[in-house]
């Protein structure tokens, strides 16, 4: 194996960059050494993807030291393949925020690029995370850079998006709180494992326990009907501080479910599988309508992630082994491509100020890589066959007709509409006369912001073509997750 | 009656420390001329006193004066703790002290016999010890609240705690002697054996003194409905004094509810569950809701206190060493979070106790926005610091002691507090500045900061760090 502990490295590095980034205080530097670290954590982090034994269920790369000996809580981390593709996004997505934020952040760059990398640190540590007390620590640590990008270095609103998002996650979170510690006082641990394998807690604190961490979960989701902070924040947070959001922060929750619910608490899963399975179909589809009469193009996308994080859900609730696996997958291919369409939506903002749809319109005369690029990522993202997001929604619609065949109808509804949004939107701005508007502007990207693009468009045709990549990963865990009693 | 014996002095060393340093700086006040040589010796003092606990202790736990005091492993921990808060104390108060012309050799010399009522009453055995180390607190606090003889508003905050205050003594005292009335006992372990040996369990006027003990307590830590006096002390008071009776008389009443509570009143367990329970729950509530219309930052740390009061008391619902140990680990990392708030408001002078003053500070000063920053975070009980530490302990002991509801209602309650900290944290960060950039910090203010900070940092990295030391009486 490896000579150093690569979790704790790999999680810990971003937060040192930080750290340096705030002693040395030179605004100068402060893109370079966050661009240094945020490249180094992949570069430390390599060992997880070279080393990886795909066919153990086991957890590995397992550290634990002592921590809290009175309360048997140990600091441990661990990463199985269910949280290892997430620890790949998350390396690459800080990558791509500094190359985002290269010429965007003008003000206060110091403790912007710090902010940042504090996020990094509190994702990884998410999702290496071995026990409750640890996840719950990174869980809350990720909500005070994210509530300071969006209220510091955010758009006009940025003050009450900012608080919103605040304040509903935490409201989320102390429920769960509440959850970890009847859960801790039930059964003397907090280890995932150690918990999963003593899942004998009486049903009737299983269905408490459940809504504790569903509030949590949900709010981070977000799950109708608790996403309403999520369009004001997806809207007004800086282009890197929307990429994080929509890229990991909302993946957060549908983990939890994976790493708490399903395998802890499976008598309540089973009791609330109806509700939960209902509220997915209404996101989806619900979701999908409102998104289609957005008119400000980066609150259309924000919109959009509700529907499609209902798949997610929907897809875990299904309990197959379709199902999950489709949903993980669609959480990564979620993450690349909202990702991706903050960060052209970002790019396009700088040169012309606008979000309102109405005032683009014929981009694809002055800027063709802009447009192409765009194009593939509306199509990607629209579920089209030989590019990701098809083979994801397929599993999940796939298992959706499996479990009710009306759920099924709804999914293919869902993508129907999220065809029509994705096209649409991308027909007003792009297709056309040009807008007399946009006379005079250099839209097209300049080399860095291609270069910033280029990964998450290769990841989009890659995992289209060949998406046994990630799903190779998920194959035995999912296998092990739902053997454990929780599946029909 | 034994004459004091050097084995009994010796249990009182550290409060001998304090006394002597306090009567040493009377003597020489007219002839003080800088601030720095009091607050020399008064820091001295305080850490002479805490190093000398531990050196006691280290030769053994004992009791003096036939079990009226003693200085045991919960009597150390208090102790430290108090010396900590002295110390912090007088550092923050180093400004405050040359331009507002408070008297330097009164003012330390009262300090020190504050903190030293503060550690008799971690350290009484005897309901009278408890009683005397409580009104020494209280009566050197009314003099600090009203020290600014100039300043009406000091005077009528004085005045106000006073009647309060000393309402509150006439009941503790009362308790007491009820107490005394039904067992026969003022001291701890005899009540207690009385008790349970006579079957005096369910005695209604024991109920009463009980109920009238714990509350004269309540007073000092000023749990609701027994708070009134505390936003006026506060806002009155200059903001060193009102920090130094949030963190040090708020740590000196825990320690003797906690010390009652299992050593005397242990077999009453039924009885103090509910009416810590009742405080705890109004405390939280209460404290949690008025804090949000606050705009003075002196008042918004006063109601802040008051509900950390409840939520410290949690601990003790439970009636159980590890509850006790859960309200000592809250204790602790609270003195330190609310010493660093009051400390950023003194280096900010004016501008610091008005809210509207940390418009901008982050672009002005961005170390100071940062340590309030994670003040802030502590306060609402969010990790990585020790404010989240100490809520998991308590909330903890409370779920554990089977009260999931009032678990509920504390963690519902911290976010609606969490409203009026991330006020702050807005103004600061995300706002314009309005007024010029402060003053550089005096090095003595920079040095409290950072050792608040510290704590409250590492508190939450490591919230197991307290373990050894929080032994339950």
């Amino acid at each position: 194996m490896t000579a150093y502990p690569v979790l704790t490295v790999t999680t810990f590095l971003p937060l040192v960059a930080a750290t340096l980034i705030l002693l040395l205080g030179s605004e100068r530097f402060a893109r370079w050494i966050a661009l240094g670290g945020t490249l180094a954590t992949l570069a430390v982090a390599a060992p997880l993807f070279l080393y990886f034994d795909k066919t153990s269920s086991a957890l590995q790369f397992v550290e634990s030291r002592e921590w809290i000996p009175a309360l048997n809580i140990d600091y441990s981390m661990g990463v199985d393949g269910i949280s290892l593709p997430f620890i790949f996004l998350a390396v690459l997505l800080s990558i791509l925020c500094v190359g985002v934020s290269w010429a965007a952040v003008g003000t206060r760059t110091r403790e912007f690029y710090a902010v940042l990398l504090v996020a990094e640190t509190a994702m990884i540590g998410l999702f290496a995370a071995s026990n409750l007390f640890l996840f719950f620590i990174f869980w809350e640590l990720i909500v005070v850079p994210v509530f300071l990008l969006i209220g510091v270095w955010g758009g006009p609103e940025r003050v009450y998006a900012s608080v919103k998002f605040l304040m509903f996650t935490l409201a989320g979170s102390v429920v769960m709180l509440v959850g970890i510690i009847a859960l801790y006082d039930a059964s003397g641990t907090l280890d995932f494992a150690e918990l999963a394998a003593g899942a004998s807690i009486e049903p009737g604190r299983q269905t408490w326990l459940f809504v504790a961490f569903l509030a949590a979960f949900a709010v981070k989701v977000p799950m109708f009907p608790v996403h309403t902070w999520l369009p004001n924040a997806h809207t007004e947070a800086p282009t890197a501080g929307s990429v994080i959001l929509a890229g990991i922060l909302l993946k957060m929750g549908a983990y939890g479910f994976l790493r708490v619910s399903l395998p802890i608490l499976p008598g309540a899963v089973q009791l609330f599988l109806k509700p939960m399975l209902i509220i997915s179909a209404v996101a989806i589809v619900w979701g999908a309508y409102v998104t289609l009469v957005q008119t400000d193009v980066k609150r259309l996308i924000a919109f959009s992630s509700v529907s499609h994080m209902g798949f997610v859900t929907l897809g875990i609730f299904t309990l197959s082994q379709r199902g999950v696996e489709g949903a993980i997958l669609q959480m990564i291919n979620h993450g690349i491509l909202s990702a991706a369409l903050f960060l052209m939506v970002g790019m396009i903002y700088e040169r012309t100020h606008t979000r309102e749809i109405k005032d683009y319109g014929g981009v694809a005369r002055v800027a063709p890589v802009y447009s192409t690029l765009l194009a593939l990522f509306c199509l990607a993202a629209a579920g089209f066959p030989g590019l990701n997001s098809f083979v994801g929604e397929f599993l999940i619609i796939g298992s959706a007709f499996g479990t009710e065949f009306w759920l099924g109808v709804m999914a293919v509804w869902g993508v129907a509409l999220g065809t029509a949004y994705l096209i649409w939107l991308y027909y007003r701005m792009i297709m056309g006369e040009i807008n007399p508007g946009l006379a005079g502007l250099a839209i097209e990207l300049n080399a860095r912001e291609v270069a910033t693009l280029a990964p998450l468009a290769v990841l989009a045709i890659v995992l289209g073509l060949y998406p046994e990549w990630v799903l190779s990963y998920l194959h035995v865990p999912v296998a092990e997750l739902l053997g454990s009693g929780v599946s029909p | 009656m034994n004459s004091a014996t050097m084995s009994d002095v010796i249990v009182l060393a550290p409060e001998l420390i304090l006394v002597g340093m306090s009567l040493a700086l009377i003597l020489t006040a007219r002839r003080m001329r800088s601030t720095s040589a009091a607050a020399v010796g008064t820091i001295v003092a305080a850490l002479t006193a805490a190093l000398a606990s531990g050196w006691v202790l280290s030769l053994g736990s004992r009791t003096a004066f036939s079990g009226m005091i003693t200085l045991d492993e919960y009597a150390l921990f208090f102790n430290v703790l108090i010396a900590a808060t002295l110390a912090i104390v007088v550092m923050l108060s180093v400004k405050s002290l040359d331009t507002e012309q408070i008297p330097r050799g009164e003012y330390h010399a009262l300090l020190l016999l504050g903190a030293t009522g503060m550690m008799l009453a971690g350290s009484a055995l005897d309901l009278l010890t408890l009683y005397l180390g409580l009104e020494l607190m209280t009566l050197t606090a009314y003099i600090l609240v009203g020290i600014r003889v100039e300043r009406p508003a000091s005077n009528e905050a004085a005045i106000k705690y006073f009647l309060q205050g000393s309402f509150a003594s006439a009941l503790l005292l009362f308790g007491i002697s009820l107490t005394y009335g039904v067992t026969g006992f003022t001291d701890f372990a005899s009540i207690a054996a009385a008790i349970s040996g006579q079957g005096l369990e369910s005695n209604p006027l024991l109920l009463v003194g009980v109920g009238l003990v714990v509350v004269g307590l309540a007073f000092k830590i000023a749990a609701v409905p027994f708070h009134a006096w505390a936003p006026d002390a506060y806002e009155g008071a200059s903001a060193p004094v009102a920090a130094f009776l949030a963190a040090g008389s708020k740590a000196a009443g825990l320690a003797a509810l906690g010390r009652v509570s299992m050593a005397a009143f242990g077999s009453e367990s039924q009885l103090l569950a509910l009416i810590l329970m009742g405080l705890a729950a109004l405390s939280i509530l209460g404290g949690s809701i008025l804090l949000l219309s606050q705009t003075n930052m002196k008042r918004l740390l006063a109601y802040s206190s008051i509900a950390h009061a409840g939520y410290a008391l949690l601990g003790l619902i439970a009636g159980t060493p590890e509850g006790t140990s859960a309200t000592m680990t809250y204790a602790f990392f609270y003195v330190f979070m609310t010493l660093g708030t009051f400390g950023v408001i003194i280096a900010l002078g004016s501008r610091g106790e008005n809210l509207e003053g940390y418009r901008g500070l982050a672009a002005q000063r961005p170390g100071a926005a940062f340590v309030m920053l994670l003040f802030l975070l502590a306060l609402t009980g969010i990790p990585p610091t020790a404010g989240f530490a100490a809520k998991f302990y308590v909330i903890l002991a409370a779920v554990g002691a089977g009260y999931t509801g009032l678990a509920v209602l504390a963690v519902a309650c911290s976010v609606i507090s969490a409203f009026i900290y991330m006020r702050v944290a807005v103004l600061m960060y995300m706002t314009e500045p309005e007024e010029p950039a402060p003053a550089a910090f005096p090095t003595a203010v920079s040095a409290a900061l950072a050792v608040a900070a510290l704590v409250t940092l590492i508190g939450g990295i490591s919230p197991g760090s307290l373990a050894p030391w929080v032994v339950s009486p």
